[in-house]
C-alpha cells in the first residue's frame, strides 16, 4: 500500500494525485485520519457492496453459463458473448443507445442548465423553477399513460397540431428513428427538473466574493457565466453528466412502456435487449452477458468522465 | 491493506452465495387441507375478481387465497421459476399451456392432477378435448383457471348503420370489411406491439389447421408457398385500409367505442373491458366465431386459449393447493368465478350470466367447431418472440412479405436444430 | 439599472412561457383523469366534459388496493433517504475532507452500485432475501432502498463537499473537534440545501418505485404503493385509462405536496464564505 498524503494546505494538489489509481507516491509513516475516513465510508461500501454488487457477480458468472430458470447453470465459457455480438438486432440497439445518451446530454441537461441560470437570483425564481419539478414527483404510471396518450396516432398532440392545421403528421412512436427522438424527449420533460435543480445547488454553494468582484470588473451575461459560474459550477455538473450518462445507458421504462422496442426492433435499446432474452426469452446466459457489458461500458465511460472532471486542476 | 481485505470478503460472499443458489428449495407439505392459500398471478388486474371469490371458497372448502398479482408477465415467469428454488414455491400458482408448461413438467416441478381430472371428466364438468393441453406422458398437471375463444367483438350500431349483418362465411367478411370502409370506416383493430399475431393465427388456421399445426411444431417452414400466399392476403388488406392505425394506442375497448374500428379480434374476456369502457353487452358490442378462410373445412377453427391454475410440487401448501384446485372445477366455482369475471365458464353445468357468453360457450362447444391453441402459446418462446417483432414490424411496414418470414424462419431453424 | 431590468422581465417571460409549455402534459394528465369512464373518448383530449375526479380515483384505490400499502411505502420514501443521505454525506466526507486512500477508487466503488440495470439483480436479491428471511418484509425493503440510494446521494455529497474550502476542516481539527464532530456540526449543516435536494429526489424515486417491490414483496401490507397501482393495468382487463391516470395522481400527490413544502430551501443562497 502506498500514502500519498501531502500537505494539507494544497487541496488542488491532493485532489489531483488522488484521482489516479496507481499513483505511487513516497511512503509517510501515518495518516491521522486514516482510519476514521475508513469509519465514514465503510457504511456505504458495505451496503453497496452487499446488496448490489453480490447479486451482480451472480449475473457474471451466469453470463459465461446456459442457464433457463430451471435446473442448474451449465458452463460454456464466453459463448453468449459471442452469440450477443452476432445478432444484428443487438447492434441496432447499441445504436439507439447512443442516441439516447447523446440525446439525454443535449436536451434534459442543457434545458435543465437553462432553468437554473435563469431562475438563480430572481425574484420568484423558486415558484418559475416547480413547473419543471413537478414532471418529476408524477408517478411514472401515469407519466407513461399521459404521453402514450399525447403521441399516439391521432393523439393529443396530433389533435392539437390539427388545429393549427397541420394536418400530416409522422407516426410519432412507429416510424424510426423519430420514435426513439419522441421518447427522449418524453423523458427530458420528467428530468429537466432535477437537473435543474441539481444545478441550482451548485449555483447557490458559489461564494459572493469573486462574483461581486467580476461584476465590479463588468462582467455580464455570457461572459461571467463562461469566466465565474460556469468553472464553479463543475463539482455539480460532473453529478448531473454523470447521472445522465448512467441513467441514459440504462433506458428501460419508457421504451418498455411505449413501444416495447418496436415496431420490430426498431426502438430497442440494450436494457430492453437484456430484459427481453433474460426474461421473455429464459435466455438467462445471453441476457447477462449484455448486462454485463452494458455494466462495463456504463462503468468505463463513468471513470472515464469523472476521473477527468473530478481530478483535473480545480475539483472546485 | 483495507483495500485489498474487502475485495477478497466479497468474492468469500459470492461463492457462498453461489453454493447457496445450487442447492435446492422448497419445503415439506403440511398437510393442511383448509385455511390460507397463497396465490401468485400474472393477472394482476383480476385480483379483485380472486377476492371476491374468497366467500364462496370459504363456504364450500374453507380455504380462501391470498392473491399476489405480476403486471410483467415476463417477470412473474422468472419469478416463478426461481421461487421454486426456495422455501417460497407457490401453493398456488397461474402459467401457461404449451412449452411452458411441458417445461415445468420436465422437471418435476408441478403436482400431478391426475385424480382431479378422472372426477372433473366423469362428473361432466369440463369436455374432455381440453385434456390435452394439460397431458404429459399420460398424466395430467395443473387445472384449466380460465378459457377464452378468440372470436370477433363487433360495434354493433355501426353494423345496423351499414345494414350489415354477423358474417358467416369468409366471403361475407371480406364484404362488410369492403363496405365498412367504403363508408369511411376502418374494419379491423390492429397493433404493432406485442399482439401483433393475431391475424396471422386466423389467416393460417382458416385456411388450413395442419398447416398451422405445422408451423408450432417446425414441420412446415415460415416461408413455405403456402404461408407466403396467406401474407400477401394480410398485405393486400393493408393495403385496402383495413386495419387501424398501426401508431395508435388508444386502448382498444375505447377504440371500439368512439368507432376508431369496427371489429376487433380479441379473447372472450375483452367483455369485462367493454363493459368498463360503459359499452352494454348485446345492445352497443356483439362478438360472432371469426368463419374459416376456407369455405371446404368441415369445422370451423377457433382460437382458444387456456390459462392454467398450477400447485408446485414442493410446495409446503401442496395438499392445500390441489384441494383448491378441485373445488375450482366444480359447477359452484365456475359459476362464481364466471359472475365475478364476467367470462365464458370452461364447466358446462355452470351458469354464465351474460347471455353473449354464455351463447358463444354453447357454440363453441358445439359440432361443427374445432378448437386449437393459441399461437401466443403454441409456438416456442425464442420463435415467438421474433415473430412477434416480425408481424409488428410487418405491420408498421406493410411490404414483401418474405424477409419478415425469412428471419423467423432462421429464428425457428436454430431453435429447432438446437433441440436435436 | 435599466439593463438589469429589463433583464429580470425577459427571464420572467421566458420562464414563464416554457413552464406553461411544461405543464401542459399534467393539464392532459388532469383533464383525461377527470372523465368518466363510461363517456371516455379520445377524441378530444384536450377538452375537460366532465368531473369524475374523485370517483375515478375511489375506484383505483378498490381495484388496486393501495391504500394498505400507504402506510410502509411512506415509512421506506422516509427513512431509507434519510439514511442513504447520512450514509452518503459520510462517503464524501471521508473522500474529501478527511482524504481517504485511493479516494478516487472508493469513489467509483461506491457510484458503481448505479451503473447496471436494475432488473439483473433482481433474481438473486429475491433468492438471497427468502433465504434470509427478508422477503416481503419491511425491514428488507428498507435496506434494500437505502442501498439502492446511496451512490447518487454519495456522488451529490462528494461533489458538494468539495466546494468547501479545505481550511475548513484544518480551524475545526485545530479547535480539537472530533471528525465526527466537524461532520455532524459543520459538513452537514453547510450541506442543507444538497441534503434536501437528495432527500426529496430519492424519496420521489423510492416512493415510485415499481420494479424491487415487485419482486421482494407479497403482502399488501408491504407492497409499495405503485406496485399495488401497477397491478390494476392489464391486456386482461382492468381499470380503464382515466381510472389508471387518476390513481397515477392520487399516489402523486404526497410527492408533488414534498416538492412544494421543500422549495424554500432552494430558495436562499449558502453562506458558505462564514466559514
Amino acid at each position: 500500500m502506498t500514502s500519498d498524503q501531502t500537505t494539507l494546505n494544497r487541496p488542488e494538489e491532493r485532489l489531483r494525485r488522488s484521482s489516479g489509481p496507481d499513483r505511487a507516491a513516497p511512503k509517510r509513516p501515518k495518516d491521522p485520519f486514516a482510519r476514521s475516513a475508513a469509519g465514514f465510508i465503510a457504511p456505504g461500501v458495505i451496503l453497496v457492496a452487499v446488496l448490489l454488487y453480490l447479486p451482480l457477480l451472480w449475473t457474471t458468472f451466469l453470463s459465461l453459463t446456459e442457464y433457463n430458470g430451471l435446473g442448474d447453470p451449465e458452463w460454456v465459457g464466453f459463448a453468449n458473448y459471442l452469440e450477443m455480438f452476432d445478432d444484428p438486432g443487438f447492434i441496432g440497439s447499441v445504436l439507439n443507445t447512443l442516441l439516447w445518451v447523446a440525446g439525454t446530454l443535449l436536451v434534459p441537461v442543457g434545458i435543465g442548465l437553462g432553468v437554473a441560470l435563469l431562475t438563480w437570483n430572481l425574484k420568484g425564481g423558486t415558484w418559475l423553477r416547480l413547473p419543471f419539478l413537478i414532471p418529476y414527483a408524477l408517478s411514472g404510471i401515469g407519466v407513461g399513460v399521459i404521453w402514450s396518450f399525447i403521441l399516439s396516432g391521432d393523439g393529443a398532440l396530433d389533435q392539437a397540431l390539427a388545429a393549427f392545421g397541420i394536418q400530416d403528421t409522422p407516426r410519432w412512436l412507429v416510424d424510426a428513428p423519430l420514435n426513439t427522438v419522441v421518447m427522449i424527449l418524453a423523458t427530458a420533460w420528467q428530468g429537466v427538473g432535477v437537473n435543474a435543480l441539481l444545478f441550482t445547488i451548485g449555483l447557490q454553494s458559489i461564494p459572493k466574493e469573486p462574483l461581486e468582484a467580476a461584476r465590479v470588473d463588468g462582467a455580464n451575461g455570457l461572459r461571467l457565466f463562461r469566466s465565474i459560474l460556469w468553472p464553479m459550477l463543475r463539482p455539480l455538473t460532473a453529478v448531473v453528466v454523470g447521472l445522465s450518462i448512467v441513467a441514459s445507458l440504462k433506458t428501460f421504462d419508457i421504451v418498455q412502456g411505449m413501444t416495447k422496442g418496436g415496431p420490430g426492433r426498431a426502438s430497442e435499446t440494450l436494457a430492453l435487449t437484456m430484459y427481453k432474452e433474460t426474461f421473455v426469452n429464459s435466455e438467462y446466459g445471453l441476457g447477462s452477458a449484455i448486462a454485463v457489458f452494458l455494466t462495463v461500458v456504463t462503468l468505463a465511460a463513468s471513470i472515464l468522465y469523472l476521473r477527468q472532471q473530478l481530478s483535473s486542476k480545480h475539483g472546485v | 491493506m483495507r483495500s485489498r481485505k474487502i475485495p477478497a470478503a466479497i468474492a468469500a460472499a459470492a461463492a457462498a452465495s453461489m453454493l447457496l443458489a445450487s442447492c435446492g428449495g422448497g419445503s415439506a407439505d403440511d398437510g393442511a387441507t383448509t385455511g390460507t392459500l397463497d396465490f401468485y398471478t400474472n393477472k394482476a388486474a383480476w385480483e379483485p375478481d380472486f377476492d371476491e371469490l374468497n366467500a364462496q371458497s370459504e363456504g364450500d372448502v374453507d380455504i380462501s387465497l391470498n392473491t399476489t398479482g405480476y403486471s410483467d408477465a415476463a417477470q412473474y415467469d422468472a419469478f416463478i421459476k426461481q421461487s421454486f428454488r426456495t422455501d417460497k414455491s407457490p401453493g398456488l400458482f397461474t402459467w401457461q399451456t404449451g412449452p411452458s408448461l411441458s417445461e415445468l413438467v420436465d422437471e418435476g416441478l408441478v403436482a400431478e392432477t391426475t385424480d382431479i381430472w378422472t372426477k372433473a371428466v366423469d362428473e361432466g364438468w369440463i369436455a374432455e378435448d381440453l385434456k390435452e393441453a394439460y397431458t404429459f406422458d399420460g398424466k395430467q398437471y395443473c387445472v384449466p383457471m380460465n378459457v377464452a375463444y378468440w372470436v370477433m367483438y363487433y360495434n354493433k350500431p355501426l353494423f345496423e348503420e351499414q345494414g350489415i349483418a354477423e358474417p358467416t362465411t369468409w366471403a361475407e367478411l371480406d364484404a362488410a370489411a369492403e363496405k365498412l370502409k367504403g363508408a369511411g370506416i376502418t374494419p379491423y383493430y390492429q397493433t404493432s406491439t406485442l399482439f401483433t399475431f393475431p391475424w396471422f393465427q386466423q389467416l393460417v388456421a382458416g385456411t388450413d389447421p395442419e398447416l398451422y399445426n405445422g408451423l408450432a411444431t417446425g414441420e412446415v417452414k415460415y416461408t413455405d408457398p403456402r404461408i407466403v400466399e396467406i401474407m400477401e392476403t394480410w398485405r393486400a388488406q393493408q393495403e385496402a385500409g383495413w386495419f387501424s392505425d398501426a401508431g395508435s394506442t388508444v386502448d382498444p375497448a375505447v377504440g371500439l367505442k368512439q368507432g376508431d374500428f369496427a371489429m376487433i379480434n380479441f379473447g372472450s374476456f375483452f367483455n369485462g373491458s367493454l363493459d368498463g369502457a360503459g359499452m352494454v353487452s348485446g345492445q352497443d358490442y356483439d362478438m360472432f366465431v371469426i368463419p374459416a378462410v376456407n369455405p371446404d373445412l368441415g369445422t370451423t377453427p377457433v382460437a382458444v386459449e387456456s390459462g392454467p391454475l398450477c400447485v408446485a410440487e414442493n410446495s409446503s401448501q401442496k395438499t392445500l393447493g390441489l384441494e383448491y384446485a378441485e373445488w375450482w372445477m366444480s359447477p359452484d366455482a365456475q359459476t362464481a368465478w364466471s359472475a365475478a369475471r364476467g367470462d365464458v365458464a370452461f364447466n358446462p353445468q355452470a351458469t354464465v350470466a351474460d347471455p353473449i357468453l354464455e351463447e358463444l360457450g354453447t357454440t363453441v362447444a358445439g359440432d361443427g367447431y374445432e378448437r386449437y391453441d393459441r399461437y401466443y402459446e403454441a409456438t416456442p418462446t425464442p420463435i415467438l418472440t421474433v415473430a412477434l417483432e416480425q408481424f409488428g414490424a410487418f405491420i408498421a411496414n406493410p411490404g414483401d412479405p418474405l424477409p419478415f418470414l425469412e428471419t423467423i424462419q432462421a429464428e425457428a431453424d436454430a431453435y429447432w436444430a438446437d433441440q436435436g | 439599472m435599466p439593463f438589469k431590468h429589463t433583464a429580470r422581465i425577459v427571464r420572467t417571460a421566458v420562464l414563464v412561457v416554457l413552464g406553461l409549455f411544461w405543464l401542459l402534459p399534467v393539464y392532459l394528465l388532469l383533464v383525461n383523469a377527470a372523465k368518466s369512464p363510461e363517456t371516455f373518448t379520445t377524441k378530444e383530449s384536450w377538452i375537460p366534459t366532465d368531473f369524475s375526479l374523485l370517483a375515478n380515483m375511489a375506484e383505483a384505490v378498490r381495484l388496486s388496493g393501495l391504500a394498505e400499502s400507504a402506510a410502509s411505502t411512506l415509512l421506506y420514501a422516509v427513512v431509507s433517504p434519510a439514511i442513504a443521505v447520512v450514509v452518503g454525506a459520510a462517503a464524501g466526507f471521508a473522500i474529501v475532507a478527511l482524504r481517504l486512500r485511493h479516494g478516487f477508487a472508493w469513489f467509483v466503488v461506491v457510484f458503481g452500485g448505479t451503473v447496471f440495470p436494475l432488473q439483473m439483480i433482481l433474481l438473486p436479491l429475491f433468492d438471497a432475501y427468502s433465504r434470509v428471511g427478508l422477503f416481503d418484509s419491511r425491514t428488507g425493503m428498507i435496506i434494500v432502498y437505502t442501498a439502492i440510494s446511496i451512490p447518487f446521494s454519495a456522488f451529490v455529497m462528494r461533489n458538494f463537499f468539495t466546494g468547501i474550502a479545505h481550511s475548513v476542516f484544518e480551524a475545526a481539527v485545530l479547535d480539537g473537534a472530533s471528525t465526527w464532530r466537524i461532520f455532524a456540526r459543520v459538513y452537514l449543516p453547510m450541506a442543507s440545501s444538497a441534503l434536501v435536494a437528495v432527500f426529496i429526489l430519492q424519496a420521489t424515486f423510492i416512493w415510485n418505485d415499481f420494479l424491487l417491490g415487485l419482486v421482494l414483496s407479497q403482502s399488501d401490507t408491504v407492497r409499495p404503493i405503485v406496485t399495488s397501482l401497477a397491478g390494476m393495468q392489464s391486456t386482461y382487463g382492468g381499470a380503464q385509462m382515466s381510472t389508471v391516470l387518476a390513481g397515477g395522481l392520487l399516489v402523486s400527490l404526497p410527492t408533488v405536496v414534498l416538492f412544494l413544502f421543500t422549495q424554500k430551501f432552494f430558495a436562499r443562497g449558502l453562506a458558505l464564505g462564514q466559514y
